[in-house]
């Protein structure tokens, strides 16, 4: 395990204030579990993730924004861990692919493997992510809201029909929050 | 595309003022060393493709009360620079004082990018898609400069912004759009992007337009044109406006309105596009706009 960081207890998370020195204290939760970091305050999340945290899910790509490969859910909403920095971060609620899928497969997982959602799955961590983040939001979202909310997903191999199939069954299916 | 190491190539410090003063004190202090950042979404690309050096201290605005907030009185909506892109796009409030800026803040980036991205950080870039629409709109900006907040049209602010004559600590704290008085007519407020693809695409070109349409004269007042795009300047098509302004709108009137447009366009070429391509373009967009005007409008 990483040294530079360790698993706390859930409880009171500290303020952000300026650290001594060049490191920062990352509070937050990832996947539901507390844990504080001693990181630089402009490490980007992607990296927490894959390099501190081992949670590998989280794909590295575009690194700019544009392609969604390393987005996960910030305090509910779909980022890009690529542009988020750990100062950002600070006492939010951090969810990965890896978060989704620990009491089994999330619908909305299952619906992208029923539906052949995928070829390579470089992507589907992502699009999986950010079609959770849509329907927490609306669950019964029309084809140009399911559009737009896909829009910073970059897939490939599919041409998005299978995608499209698969988040209109996860719609069909009531995906809860 | 290499990316930029975490560390050490990329550590900067971190401040986070609790005030507007306490900001500029620490910008004016690091110059150049620092940055103001609140959703960085625009800066971290600058700085993984090289265009923008990797500060030495990041100025974290988003402890700063009062930013994030989106207040509206009897004459204006007021929007802090802390509010996101998001917030902006599923705004009530900014669809109806300012639509233009509504569909803009909708087109702008996708829907990651715009739940950490500010309105702010998308006007202090100097040419984001935001601009245009602002422009039309007789948006105003609050800036700090250390001791008060001043308010002036962007018009003004992209003026001085795009001739260096800016103060670097100077702070872009929030934008006000003044409430629609109405004319008795509809309301024209149109934004529209061309870029590279049709979804999530660096824009080419950027138009907007607000007007208020008079159906019995067919005629168009209170016209306001502005173009922008990519990362040249944003800016109001006054010689075009002033074609549009109380004349009847008819076929021949927008074919000088698209000559005047693709004249009076300043743009560049950059690698995907030539200035003239744009000129067009923007040309286009706006004259195809107020033909809908004109064909469907005119019929309700």
């Amino acid at each position: 395990m990483p040294d530079n960081f360790r698993l706390e207890e859930m409880g009171e998370m500290a303020g952000a204030d300026i650290p001594a020195g060049p490191l920062y204290t990352l509070n937050c939760t990832v996947n539901g579990r507390a844990l504080s970091l001693e990181v630089p305050p402009g490490r980007r999340l992607l990296s927490i993730l894959r390099e501190d945290l081992e949670l590998t899910g989280t794909k590295r790509s575009c690194e700019i924004g544009r392609c969604g490969a390393c987005m996960v859910l910030v305090d509910g909403r779909p980022v890009n861990a690529c542009l988020t920095m750990a100062y950002q971060c600070g006492g939010a609620e951090i969810t990965t692919i890896e978060g989704l899928g620990e009491a089994g497969l999330h619908p909305v997982q299952r619906a992208f493997l029923e539906e052949g959602g995928f070829q390579c799955g470089y992507c589907t961590p992502g699009m999986v992510i950010s079609v959770v983040g849509l329907l927490r939001e609306n669950p019964s979202p029309a084809q140009e809201d399911i559009e737009e909310a896909l829009s910073g997903n970059i897939c490939r191999c599919t041409g998005y029909g299978g995608i499209m199939r698969a988040v209109n069954k996860a719609i069909e299916s009531g995906v809860s929050p | 595309m290499g990316a930029l190491q975490d560390e050490p190539l990329f550590s900067p410090a971190l401040r986070q003022p609790r005030s507007l003063r306490e900001a500029w004190e620490l910008k004016s202090a690091c110059a150049e060393q620092a940055v103001y950042v609140s959703g960085g979404t625009l800066l971290r690309t600058q700085w993984e493709a090289g265009t923008a050096a990797v500060p030495q201290v990041l100025i974290d605005l988003r402890n700063i009360a009062g930013m994030e907030d989106v207040t509206r009185d009897d004459d204006y909506l007021t929007i802090g620079s802390l509010v996101t892109l998001t917030a902006c796009r599923r705004s009530g409030a900014l669809a109806s004082a300012g639509p233009a800026a509504a569909e803009a803040a909708r087109q702008i980036a996708a829907p990651a990018v715009r739940n950490l991205a500010t309105l702010g950080g998308n006007i202090a870039s100097g040419y984001g898609d935001i601009l245009p629409a602002l422009l039309v709109h007789d948006a105003e900006l609050a800036v700090y400069d250390g001791n008060l907040l001043r308010v002036q049209p962007v018009e003004a602010w992209l003026e001085r912004r795009w001739s260096g004559a800016i103060p670097p600590a100077e702070l872009v704290a929030g934008v006000r759009l003044p409430l629609d008085q109405g004319s008795g007519g509809s309301r024209l407020a149109v934004f529209r992007k061309v870029g590279r693809r049709e979804a999530f695409t660096a824009s080419l070109v950027t138009i907007a337009v607000t007007a208020d349409w008079d159906a019995a004269a067919r005629t168009l007042r209170r016209v306001r044109l502005a173009a922008g795009g990519g990362s040249g300047r944003p800016q109001r098509l006054a010689a075009a406006e002033a074609l549009l302004e109380g004349a009847e709108l008819s076929r021949s009137l927008l074919g000088a309105v698209y000559e005047a447009v693709e004249h009076g366009f300043a743009s560049y070429d950059d690698p995907f596009a030539g200035e003239q391509y744009k000129k067009k373009t923007a040309g286009n967009l706006i004259v195809s706009e107020l033909w809908q005007t004109l064909e469907l409008k005119a019929r309700s």
